[in-house]
């Protein structure tokens, strides 16, 4: 079979996803529980590819076989998906992880629960048959995010035809919207004028930075990530890292899931582990706001949070924040007890961060301007 | 319903008020409000019902009548409230209304000691008299006595320095029914108007009346509220789940370990006979003419002295006698316990639950009184499962509804570990948290309460070890049931699993890979890999029969061969009348089955059908089997336990047989209260299922 990330033909697919079938069927005729097997999905079983150069699963594999009732039900639930997806496959459609779970009402004893069930069912096949979620004609719920700045794309519309956009002077203000679906067959890298790609967690920033004229200003093209970026917007600055080799900033608040977000950027997500290497960015860096610029620019703070703290103690086994940096921010932070949001830069006006923060910090990693 | 049926002897009316003695405490009233129950608005109206609600459970029983109480109240303008209360009691004879409504009463003769709910009030003259001074309403009274042709109405007023009633409108006339229009042919209605508010909750009317009827499963209640506009606000019903009257008690003397100085020195004073020796032989339970001789030896006092000339000291000397002769318990019989399986109707009739447990202890002695423990537990249903549990309290069939925390049945319920018992018990500290109601019942002829109040009932050593014992035992059937629930699911799970799913499993690869249908038997056997054991109990309306099917499922590669055991509650009246496998009688309430073997992948089902039994007598029981390997869903009998049974059985009927013998002469009153002492060790014992896991405290 080809690695994941290498596009499959429809019948690669469809054939990809008949393994799973017959392997549970080979073993029915054998007398023995139906199974399938998959990497155990946790921390405790992610580790650094050296090759890649990021986080990938490691040795350890579960068997989900048919011995305990929870179990069968995710045996049946995945043939009920995989009949769905050669059906879509087939007739040229494809459906969102929430139709789908819609859909599941109808499948009896192979239902959904939750909404959450069928996103993990998603990711689950792709590991075992190392096809993409893309590949199975099913989309995420969630859009991608927005872009700003002088970058130029090449994106085929619903039409079929191909149409060009700068994200600088044919967006308005709310930016190009990136599609679910980010691949070479739906969009192309057409152009760049920038320096660098700064992903800013929050709206509210993305938009003091929009508004205050920073994309030009500093040279690059920002990119809002809603929290904890869709795959798409890690797939689309992983390759605007790749094909236009620009570095990636990471721009957040300095709390523990701010952290991870950067960490599934820059390393890979635990979640999907099984294709970090086609959506994490190695290399991307985290700017701030980090535990010393609370100190340093004495920014309005809150009191970290029980759950706060645990995060943190949890990101210090976390194998993704092992090292000497991460190790120092997230020890200060514990010993200050305190968190900030990107916002609180404006205790300074609404200026501050574009005229002194981000100046002053770029220039620390040699992006000064 | 509700008049005495053929067999129960009616008291004659004119005898109970006869043995009211009355003191002069009138004016106390108002000075003492706050613990006489009449400190708030709410609370006043609660106390009003309790007064006559109690007071008419008490006359019933005495007079052998199954208790129909209904409680009317309705609001008026401002705060006013009217109360109706009626009953189908033995009614009050003419000349006493005066007496029972218009003065202070203790329950009974002065020295006697007996059971009664009477102990914890001060009556219903209290109502009239808060009545009076709220509102200036007099109290009307209906009373109808069986042997009069018509009925007393009445309306009464008090003197409240005299301590007097004063009558007024007084005439008689047939008394119908205001539904039915038929002539009521006894019991006592009362009607007043007083300041009081009515609130809904844990401390309300409402709830009252829902912890009585829990208590007095024989008796019908009924409660309506209605609102200024006549609107019924809260209607309720509480319908008697049994035809049986608690049991007569007997009044007993005091026993000199419960005496106190103050009170012998009165019995002293009162003496009616004239030589100690007697003095003490008459006045005491426990007392016999060795014990009396022994006594005044210890204490140094002339056996032929009277009694009237004992000075302090010399009755001091007494006292400290009293606690060096070693003197026989008093009697027991003098308690009237609910009985465990009226209890459980009871609470049935309250709550709807999944499973309930309750037990009867044996009477036990503090200080001289006789008391007993009773302890119900129910767990599911419609029970909430946040938050603490419920906790009912009573004393003497009364509900407590005050202080709940400083009151040693609580304390009693919040010094066991509920954890093990399978109840949230954060810290193990305070009361456990769940989808559970805890009831406790103490019955003494001598209660003691923290205060006046007589709200919570304060610490006794013994009386929180025989709580605590109470509540294991229960605590222990809770965890079984618990157990026996989660093995339970497991057991669904599994069936489900390769009933539904894996063969909905084998039909989708097949389709998706154009394949044949693989043979499951195989993949069945080595998912589950046991025996399973499936029983279901339930209630066949038409036929009135409890019924039971045990399910037994061979899922092993080999073929098995089991006896099956089940428990049933055998007894008098109580038998198995379809039995679809015949079996034999293994020994007292255990019945079993030698099953042909089971062939790898069959089931057998075994089916019985008792009579015998009411709706609700039971939910629960315990499926044993005999054999090699495990059932999932039964256990393994143990043959040293059966053993015990066995024996505990023929020396049960050789007791029965002794004590019945005993029964006929009626002077040998302390065996007999020996001999059923023992028969209830013997019920106790055969209980013992209860303690198949081995407790550790």
């Amino acid at each position: 079979m080809s690695e994941i990330g290498q596009r499959k033909t429809k019948m690669e697919v469809k054939e990809a996803l008949k393994g799973i079938a017959a392997e549970m069927h080979n073993k029915m005729e054998k007398g023995i529980p139906p199974s399938m097997t998959l990497p155990v999905r946790a921390k405790t079983n992610i580790a650094f590819d050296n090759k890649l150069g990021v986080y990938k699963y490691g040795k350890k594999k579960s068997t989900r076989d048919a011995t305990s009732l929870g179990s069968a039900r995710q045996l049946l639930r995945s043939l009920h998906v995989t009949e769905f997806i050669e059906q879509m496959i087939d007739a040229g459609k494809s459906s969102t992880l929430r139709e789908m779970y819609y859909i599941s009402e109808g499948w009896g004893h192979g239902k959904f629960g939750s909404q959450n069930e069928s996103n993990n069912l998603a990711e689950d096949l792709e590991i075992v048959t190392k096809c993409l979620r893309e590949d199975f004609k099913l989309r995420p719920e969630e859009d991608g995010s927005r872009i700003i700045g002088n970058v130029t794309f090449e994106e085929r519309n619903r039409k079929g035809k191909w149409m060009r956009i700068n994200c600088r002077d044919d967006v308005g203000d709310s930016g190009y919207g990136v599609p679910y679906n980010v691949e070479a067959e739906k969009l192309t890298l057409i152009e760049e004028d920038v320096d660098f790609i700064m992903a800013v967690e929050t709206g509210g920033m993305f938009d003091r930075l929009v508004e205050n004229g920073f994309d030009e200003e500093a040279r690059c093209a920002l990119i809002h990530l809603k929290g904890q970026p869709a795959r798409s917007t890690r797939r689309i600055m992983k390759r605007m890292s790749q094909e236009w080799k620009k570095p990636i900033i990471v721009f957040a608040d300095c709390d523990p899931w701010s952290f991870r977000i950067y960490a599934s950027i820059a390393y890979g997500a635990i979640k999907t582990a099984h294709i970090s290497e086609y959506l994490a960015t190695n290399g991307a860096q985290y700017l701030g706001i980090t535990a010393d610029d609370i100190l340093a620019y004495d920014l309005p703070s809150d009191e970290l949070t029980k759950q706060d703290l645990n995060a943190l103690n949890s990101e210090l086994t976390d194998p993704r924040f092992n090292t000497g940096y991460w190790k120092e921010q997230i020890n200060l932070m514990k010993e200050i007890g305190k968190k900030a949001e990107q916002q609180s830069l404006a205790k300074y006006g609404l200026d501050f961060v574009t005229d002194t923060y981000l100046p002053e910090k770029l220039a620390g990693i040699g992006l000064g301007y | 319903m509700g008049g005495p049926s053929g067999e129960i002897e009616m008291v004659d009316a004119n005898d109970i008020s006869s043995k009211h003695k009355q003191i002069a405490v009138s004016e106390f009233f108002e000075k003492n409000k706050h613990f006489l129950g009449f400190d708030s608005l709410q609370r006043s109206l609660i106390t009003a019902v309790k007064e006559s609600v109690d007071n008419s459970l008490d006359a019933c029983e005495e007079a052998r009548i199954l208790p129909e109480i209904k409680v009317e109240i309705n609001r008026l303008k401002g705060d006013d409230v009217e109360l109706i209360s009626q009953d189908n009691g033995p009614g009050i004879p003419r000349d006493a209304i005066e007496n029972v409504f218009g003065k202070f009463l203790l329950g009974s003769r002065f020295h006697a000691i007996r059971q009664t709910r009477g102990q914890q009030g001060i009556g219903i003259t209290g109502v009239v008299m808060y009545a009076q001074l709220t509102t200036g309403a007099k109290t009307r009274i209906i009373s109808k006595i069986a042997k009069d042709s018509s009925a007393v109405f009445v309306e009464l007023g008090l003197d409240t320095r005299k301590n007097k009633a004063i009558k007024s409108k007084e005439r008689r006339e047939v008394w119908n029914d205001d539904l039915t229009g038929e002539e009521i042919p006894h019991g006592l209605k009362i009607a007043t108007v007083m300041k009081a508010k009515y609130q809904r909750g844990k401390q309300s009317v409402y709830q009252y009346l829902r912890m009585t009827s829990i208590v007095n499963p024989h008796a019908t209640i009924t409660l309506i509220i209605k609102d200024r506009d006549g609107g019924v606000i809260e209607k309720a019903k509480w319908v008697r789940t049994s035809e049986k009257l608690p049991r007569v008690v007997e009044e007993i003397k005091p026993h000199p370990h419960g005496i106190q100085l103050g009170t012998l020195q009165r019995m002293l004073r009162e003496s009616e006979q004239n030589r100690m020796k007697s003095f003490l032989r008459q006045n005491f339970s426990g007392v016999g003419m060795k014990a009396a001789e022994r006594l005044l030896l210890a204490a140094e006092i002339d056996a032929n002295r009277n009694p009237k000339r004992i000075n302090s000291e010399d009755a001091k000397k007494l006292i400290d006698a009293f606690l060096k002769v070693k003197l026989l318990p008093p009697p027991t019989d003098c308690l009237s316990p609910i009985d465990d399986l009226l209890i459980k109707k009871g609470l049935s009739k309250a709550i709807d639950s999944r499973f309930a447990s309750t037990v009867t202890r044996l009477p036990a002695v503090s200080q001289g009184n006789p008391f007993q423990i009773e302890v119900g537990l129910i767990y599911g249903g419609d029970l909430t499962s946040d938050g603490p549990i419920e906790v009912l309290r009573f004393a003497n069939r009364v509900p407590l509804m005050y202080q709940q925390g400083g009151c040693a049945l609580t304390k009693a319920i919040e010094s066991i570990d509920w954890k093990r018992y399978g109840l949230d018990h954060p810290g193990g500290k305070g009361l456990p948290k769940g989808a559970a109601a805890v009831l406790i019942h103490l019955a003494s002829t001598n209660v003691q309460f923290t205060s006046e109040a007589k709200e919570a009932v304060s610490d006794n050593e013994e009386v929180f070890d025989e709580i605590r014992k109470g509540l294991l035992e229960v605590g222990r059937g809770l965890r079984n049931h618990l157990k026996k629930k989660d093995q339970r699911k497991k057991a669904k799970e599994k069936f489900e699993l390769v009933n539904v799913i894996l063969p909905a499993i084998a039909k989708k690869t097949s389709k998706i890979l154009g394949r044949d249908e693989p043979d499951l038997a195989p993949v069945i056997t080595q998912i589950m890999n046991a025996v399973f054991c499936e029983e279901e109990l339930g209630w066949d309306k038409e036929r009135k029969l409890a019924t039971c099917s045990i399910k037994i499922f061979n899922y092993t590669a080999r073929a098995r061969a089991y006896t099956i055991l089940l428990k049933w509650p055998e007894n008098e009246g109580i038998s198995i009348v379809e039995n679809s496998n015949g079996g034999r009688k293994e020994t007292r309430g255990i019945w079993a089955w030698r099953l042909d073997t089971l062939n790898p992948g069959s089931s057998t089902t075994i089916s019985v059908a008792i009579s015998g039994l009411s709706k609700g007598d039971w939910t629960d029981t315990d499926v044993f089997f005999r054999g090699n390997g495990e059932i999932i869903g039964a256990t393994k009998i143990d043959e040293k336990i059966l053993d015990e049974i066995r024996k505990t059985e023929a020396l049960s009927a050789l007791r029965k047989e002794i004590s019945e013998v005993n029964h006929i002469t009626p002077d040998t009153n302390e065996v007999i209260v020996r001999e059923v002492t023992t028969e209830n060790q013997n019920t106790e014992m055969i209980n013992v299922f209860g303690e198949y896991e081995e407790e550790v405290i």
